[in-house]
């Protein structure tokens, strides 16, 4: 399947998980698919299962009894990135890596590489297993009718969107380094996207860019797309310097505090107080302020508070 | 065919963990690595395999310095005991690993050797008990064909038995020339027999390079009763003590020179006794501070 040694050792390495993260979004897009062919209710009114007004249209289908690129996908995305760099940490495969004589940026771009590979081959099968239960499965007096430009885009916009995720969750286990906080980060901004893309839409469409939604979808893709470029290309430029002294720490590049911190605070205060008045932003400044001071410093409040009552009894 | 440590330094949170650490290796010798707990030994290792970042050194092998050529550390082996992936694998999964790393990997010595020695090829490595997986560790070792071994304490809490194979083959590998084995341990008895040289870390540095035979050709270790309280110039000035036991003194005299022979039979000692030099003597004469003399004076 991989020919180079990297690649077969990074395979040999992550094949068993890659393949659990496979069979449980293959599953979720079986059932996804039965739920939504028996969840179909006759209304009354057309039986397409994808709207006559969308069929030849370029947008991507998500109508409510057939997605044509299922959510399971961008989850999995989502999953292997975590699973591709974090594992290698938190089970100490990073040490035999470093010193297996390969550099480490081909180690680098060999995992993102095979994770790609697999991920690619687990669109083309859960998406044929789904295109055919639908085939076999659409109820009777029903149509199910696609074309290539609903198709087409609706495949672009959900591999952009499984690229985008798989980015965030892969550069944020490169930078930290403890399983239960990474995974409370990464969920915490993944659900926070739902906001930050309304409030862009929001810009987008607003009177400054006077954007159709149609166009700021694309601008929003392609800004997506840019992102998830940049955090591959700098945490390949992080994972270069990667020191494993740092392993099991929060932030495995200590310099990183700050930085992490300031856009912390800025994203937060912007989601908890986009459109509302002054007072809501100062709240939402001060709280982001401190939580985030509590999170990436982590002073031993409660240690702190014994040592000085000790004092205090002397 | 040379292994050079230069100027190799890394810092952990603010300290100086190793500093301008320099060495040489060829293949052919066994080096031991001594120092006091928490010195840096483990950290030496593990900067030179390239899991910490160094902040200043390089790591040479036969010219080629590994930041800049990196496959020349398929030629360096270390499993770090505290820190490593296998422990979920069976020990018939690991070739599979280790082959992919160094190319002269030979699978069926490795099942050879875990036959030898009885262990389940089935077993997980995390399984195994700790003498248990020494032994695969060393295995691995040997089986990877690297030129240079790293052993980091492979003797630590293991029963005698174990502790002799792990030494018989490691001599037995050394014989051809062709493997170089540096081993940090605090079994300073194991490591005597074994090494031709010692590496001392001290501070965070290296402060003794020792070739254990021109040491021995030239060192002596005494033990002395002397008819005065007062400890003699001719000790303080070439001595370093090892042991107080109310007036018997053991001192090793790193330049035993025939002068100062025969200015310690001139002060006719009550005992004038030599005894063996051991690697323990070492460390305890260069690690151990000067209380006795201080309590003395």
């Amino acid at each position: 399947m991989f020919r180079s040694k990297i690649d077969q050792l990074i395979w040999q390495r992550h094949r068993r998980m890659l393949f659990g993260i496979a069979m449980l979004t293959i599953l979720g897009v079986v059932m996804t698919s039965l739920i939504g062919l028996h969840s179909v209710v006759d209304d009354g009114g057309t039986h397409n299962l994808v709207s006559a007004s969308l069929i030849n249209q370029w947008r991507p289908y998500n109508g409510n009894y057939f997605t044509a690129y299922s959510m399971w996908l961008p989850f999995a995305a989502w999953l292997a990135g975590l699973e591709m760099m974090h594992l290698d940490l938190s089970d100490h495969f990073n040490q035999f890596l470093f010193s297996s004589g390969f550099s480490r940026k081909r180690i680098y771009w060999s995992k993102l590489k095979v994770a790609f590979g697999v991920l690619l081959l687990l669109n083309v099968v859960a998406t044929v297993i789904e295109y055919l239960i639908y085939w076999i499965g659409t109820p009777h007096g029903y149509t199910w009718t696609i074309a290539w430009p609903g198709v087409l885009t609706s495949w672009l916009v959900g591999a952009i969107m499984s690229v985008g995720l798989f980015a965030i969750t892969w550069f944020a286990a490169t930078i930290v380094g403890q399983t239960g906080p990474l995974i409370v980060t990464v969920g915490g901004f993944t659900f926070s996207l739902a906001g930050f893309s309304g409030i862009c839409s929001s810009i987008l469409t607003g009177e400054t860019f006077h954007l159709s939604n149609d166009q700021a979808m694309w601008v929003g893709l392609v800004a997506w797309l840019i992102a998830a470029i940049a955090l591959f290309i700098w945490g390949a430029a992080l994972y270069q310097r990667l020191s494993l002294e740092h392993n099991g720490e929060y932030l495995l590049f200590p310099h990183l505090r700050v930085p992490v911190y300031i856009v912390f605070v800025i994203y937060m205060t912007l989601m908890f107080s986009w459109s509302a008045d002054g007072l809501s932003m100062v709240i939402a400044f001060v709280l982001s302020a401190l939580f985030g001071y509590a999170w990436l410093w982590r002073p031993r409040l409660g240690e702190m508070c014994h040592q000085w009552r000790e004092r205090k009894q002397g | 065919m040379t292994l050079q440590v230069t100027g190799l330094s890394k810092e952990i949170d603010g300290r100086q963990i190793i500093q301008d650490i320099n060495f040489e290796w060829a293949p052919g010798e066994i080096i031991g690595l001594v120092g006091r707990n928490g010195v840096g030994k483990t950290t030496l290792f593990r900067t030179m395999m390239n899991h910490y970042v160094a902040e200043a050194g390089h790591v040479v092998v036969d010219g080629d310095d590994l930041q800049q050529v990196p496959l020349r550390q398929q030629q360096l082996f270390f499993i770090d005991t505290q820190y490593n992936f296998l422990g979920t694998y069976r020990l018939w999964e690991l070739p599979r690993f280790f082959s992919a790393v160094y190319p002269q990997f030979d699978e069926q010595r490795f099942t050879a050797l875990i036959n030898q020695f009885k262990i389940n090829a089935n077993s997980q490595y995390r399984r195994l008990s700790k003498g248990m997986r020494a032994l695969v560790n060393l295995i691995l070792a040997l089986t990877s064909n690297a030129t240079y071994i790293l052993l980091d304490e492979p003797f630590d809490g293991l029963d005698v038995i174990v502790r002799e194979n792990i030494a018989t083959m490691v001599i037995d590998e050394i014989a051809d020339q062709q493997k170089g084995f540096l081993i940090s341990s605090h079994d300073l008895n194991e490591l005597d027999g074994l090494s031709d040289r010692v590496l001392l870390l001290k501070d965070s540095q290296l402060v003794h390079d020792y070739n254990l035979e021109e040491i021995r050709a030239r060192a002596k270790k005494i033990q002395l009763v002397l008819r005065d309280k007062e400890i003699p110039a001719v000790l303080k000035q070439n001595s370093q003590l090892i042991r107080v036991s109310g007036r018997v003194l053991v001192v090793v005299i790193p330049q035993y020179t025939p002068e100062v022979d025969q200015e310690l039979k001139a002060l006719k000692p009550v005992l004038f006794e030599e005894l063996p030099l051991t690697l323990e003597d070492l460390f305890r004469a260069n690690l151990a501070h000067d209380t006795g003399y201080q309590m003395m004076k």
